[in-house]
Formats: C-alpha cells, structure tokens, sequence
C-alpha cells in the first residue's frame, strides 16, 4: 500500500463524497417513494424542497468530480515514479487487476452524471417537473456505480505495492502484449485510420442535417473509434516513433500535456454529441469541439510528414 | 381569480417552536376586485400576500391563480409569474436610494430586455400617470415620504401587472397622503386590475371602491 499526499487527498474527498452522496441517495429514494405532483400535502412540499437539496448535492459532486479526474490522472504519473518498471500512468493503472476497470467505470460515471445534470435542467425548464421521479431514479442507480468506483479506487491504491515490479507502458501497449488491450493491434492501421475518418465524415453530415439520432449514434461509436485510432495511430506521431502507443505518456510534461487538451475535447464532444437527443442546441457546442480534436490530432501527422516527408 | 384552497403556512421557530401563520385558509378573489385585507400584526396578512405573489409556498394546499397551481411551481417560474403578473408595493418602498427615480421605476423591465425606446415610452407614460416626471432623474433619496410611495407604485405599475400587491402601503404616510394613496388605487381600479391591500390602518374600512373585506385573526379567516 502506498499513502502519498495525492492519495491521501483522494480518499479524504471520496470520504466526502461518500457522506453527500449517501444524503442525496436517502434524498433521492424518498422522493422516488413518496413524491406525488398531484398532490398538495405537506409532504409534497418538503419532498420538493429537498429535490432542491439533493439536486445541489449531486452537481456539487459533479462540479468536484470533474477537477479530480484530471488530478487522479496526475496522481497516476506522480506514482510511477514510485513503481518499479512504470513509466507513466499506464504502468501504474496495471499494477493492480482493478486499474483498467477504475478508469474505464470513472469515465462512465462522468459522462452519466453529465448526463444526470442535463436531465435536472431539463426537469426544471418546465413547469409540471415532469422528470422529477426518473431523475432521482436515475440517481439512484448512479450511486451504485458511484460506489464502485469509490470502493475500486480504495482497492486499487491498497494493492499497489512498491517492491513488485510493474510493466511498463512500451510493454502494455504493444502488438507482443498478452493483455486486453493488445487485441487491438489484429487491427490493421489503415482500417483504424479510415474508420476514424469515416466516422467524423458521419459526424458532419448528421451535424450539417440535423439528424440528432444518427449524430448522438455516431458520437458513441466515434469515443471507441478516437481511443483506439489514438492508441494505434495519433499517439505514434505525437511521440514521433512507431512503436510507442501509450495513450498516457502525452498527458506529460514532455508532450507540453497535450493529452489533457485531445481527451478534454474528445470527451466534452462527445459527450454533447450524446445528448443532443434532448437539446438540439448542444450539436454546434458538440461539433467544433470534435473538429478541434480530429484538427489537432490530424495536424501531429501532418506536421510529422511535412518535417521528415514519410509516415510512420 | 385568485383562489386559496386549504392553505397552511408554518414557519419553524428553533428546533421543536412552530407558528401557524396560516390555517386552512379557503377564500377566493374575483379578477378585477379591490380586496383589503384586515387584522392585527401577526394575523396572517402579509403570509397571503407572499403566498399570492409566489415569494414563499405554503405548508399545505393550493394556491391558484387563473387556473394555475402557483404553490407548486419551482424557482424559474415563480420568477417569471411574478415578473408577468404581480405588482408588489412594499411598506418600507423598498426603492434602491442612491439611484434615480428612472433608473428604480425601470429596475421591473430589466429581465424582459426590451428596446430602449420602449423602455423609454413605458417610463414616460408611468411617471407622467403617478405625478412623479418632475422628479425623473432626482435620487430617491432627495423625494418625500409620499413621493417615495408614488415612485414605488410605479414600480409596481410598470409591467402592467394583472395583480397589484400592497403590504401596509400607509404605515409611513400621513392622512393626507394616504388619501393620496387611496386616490391612486381607486384609479388603479378603473383599469381592471386586482388590488390586495394588507392593512390595519382605519382610513381603508370604509371606501366604497373596496369590493370584499377579508378579516384574519391568528391565521384564521374571521
């Protein structure tokens, strides 16, 4: 087990959290019980006033939950200069069994309570709250997974241990790699490529039609296609070498923390690409940002050709 | 119309004291009418006025207003009711003194974003109508007490409002200028409006405008 300051930090906020979030939850369950709009007893008042309390309590956790995955980001590189072999935050993720599920339940849970919060806008934009049960609903089961992240964070930091050596990401991300990961590289890289271009080409047109339908579909499958074509592809030329693939060391001081920048728009893209089934006014929000994102990434290759006038 | 079904309002006082402001208050008030409400300090006055104007809820039951449960509405859109529908004269004015006259009468319009000019137009008309337009660019400040009063049912005015609220509006004047002010509502009244007028004061017992005396004692209709 290692306690250093940074994880020290997050489990005194996921101790936090845990108290609010267990207040929104009681919150929440009562209203999903009791709440009745037809109905102007003095319960129902109290149970709207506390929707207002559990509301604050759960965007109160989002506002913070945000910061701190970039900080448990920065937590995860910090640590690899403590793990034996780990060479960035890759390494130290697969130090314990639990890290690669951590990171990918934390990513769902930002984007469900990104989701939760547009819900709760959404209820309180009209007049007859009309969303009020499913939200709390909602919420409900969003605890669950909000306490498997909690509990899988706590696992994952007590099972790190110092002396035991971890692989490094050169390793984790190669073709000789026996992990989940290393299937992708059966792939071969022109179909990457071309599916990560196909699938923004999509994008457009559903951006340029208005067809929310096929444009929040084209989203989803457009965060599978980006993570893997950056794995596969992006990444070699952000490094400027062919065989690094590590979707983590970019996110370092020695790539100026470009990472930060590409899964920021990649994710607030597509994230808003998702939700522009409720609120088409998202779509303009959603698209400059993944054409940002494809921009930034294509310019890398670009300005790799350009400077050497060959691909990796 | 206006209409009160079985309200209750309770405010908590410390951990185990309640008060009961208001108890199963059922009444309703007729579009267009001029309504006093009567009583002593603490009789529940000032409760129905908040109540009616959406600044707090109550406890239990309905308040509707044309046809619509104004009780249950969430913050957004207790705002915008108010904004569309309610004219609020406070005892103490509530006028923001170190501004102008203009600038306080036009404090209502600024959520609707209106055109400058229409803004203009609007004042013009509301100060001219109260015989306040020579104070139009004076402090607040620098204006008498009945002065203060004609500014804030300006303000009031403004938005043309179908419902004009006011809470003890005489308690600071004069006789005088309270039969000002009783003059300024009678007016009012020609142009269809609902007034609610929460007040003890005697002078407003007997005029024959008023169309239904509502009395309270101890939260209770009388």
């Amino acid at each position: 087990m290692i306690l250093s300051p940074e994880i020290l930090a997050i489990y005194i906020l996921n101790f936090m959290f845990l108290a609010f979030a267990l207040i929104a939850l009681y919150l929440s369950l009562k209203i999903y019980i009791n709440y009745d709009k037809n109905s102007s007893d003095t319960i129902q008042y109290t149970l709207e006033r506390q929707s207002y309390l559990a509301s604050t309590i759960i965007k109160f956790i989002f506002a913070i939950k945000v910061p701190l995955f970039l900080f448990f980001i920065f937590t995860l590189d910090k640590l690899s200069n403590v793990l034996s072999g780990a060479m960035c935050g890759a390494g130290v993720l697969d130090a314990t069994e639990y890290g690669t599920i951590l990171i990918s339940l934390k990513i769902l849970n930002i984007y469900l309570f990104a989701f939760w919060l547009v819900l709760n806008k959404e209820d309180l934009n009209q007049e007859d709250k009309p969303y009020i049960k499913i939200k709390f609903a909602f919420f409900i089961g969003l605890f669950v997974l909000f306490l498997a992240e909690i509990l899988l964070e706590y696992y994952t930091f007590y099972n790190f241990e110092v002396d035991k050596l971890v692989s490094c990401c050169g390793t984790l991300y190669s073709a000789s790699s026996t992990s989940f990961v290393s299937n992708i590289f059966a792939i071969d890289n022109s179909i990457i490529v071309s599916l990560f271009y196909i699938n923004f080409s999509l994008i457009t047109f559903a951006y340029v039609f208005k067809s929310k339908y096929v444009y929040a579909i084209s989203n989803l499958t457009f965060i599978v296609i980006s993570i893997v074509a950056l794995i596969m592809f992006f990444g070699t030329y952000i490094y400027e070498l062919p065989s690094h693939h590590c979707p983590f060391c970019y996110l370092q001081s020695d790539y100026y923390y470009i990472g930060y920048l590409i899964y920021a728009l990649l994710f607030f893209g597509t994230f808003n690409g998702l939700i522009v089934v409720f609120k088409d006014r998202f779509f303009k929000l959603s698209f400059i940002s993944n054409l940002l994102f494809v921009v930034l990434v294509s310019i890398y290759v670009l300005v790799y050709y350009l400077k050497n006038g060959v691909f990796l | 119309m206006i209409k009160f079904k079985n309200v209750n309002k309770t405010f908590k006082s410390g951990r185990s004291h309640t008060v009961d402001a208001l108890k199963d208050i059922d009444l309703s008030i007729k579009e267009g009418s001029v309504v006093v409400l009567k009583g002593a300090s603490g009789s529940g006055k000032s409760s129905i006025l908040s109540l009616i104007s959406a600044i707090s809820k109550p406890t239990s039951g309905e308040v509707i207003v044309d046809d619509k449960q104004i009780s249950k509405l969430s913050d957004k859109f207790s705002s915008e009711y108010r904004l569309n529908n309610i004219g609020i004269v406070f005892q103490k004015y509530n006028l923001v003194e170190d501004i102008t006259v203009e600038q306080n009468v036009i404090l209502p319009l600024i959520p609707k974003n209106l055109d400058s000019h229409v803004v203009e137009e609007k004042v013009e008309s509301v100060l001219d109508m109260f015989g306040i337009k020579e104070y139009k660019n004076s402090p607040v400040k620098n204006l008498s007490g009945g002065e203060q009063q004609r500014v804030a049912i300006a303000r009031a005015y403004i938005n043309t409002p179908k419902i004009i609220i006011a809470d003890e509006p005489t308690a600071n004047l004069d006789e005088k200028l309270s039969l000002d002010f009783i003059k300024i509502i009678k007016d009012l009244k020609g142009e269809n409006k609902t007034i609610i007028i929460a007040t003890h004061d005697p002078l407003f017992f007997d005029l024959d405008f008023v169309d239904e005396y509502i009395e309270l004692k101890d939260g209770c209709v009388v």
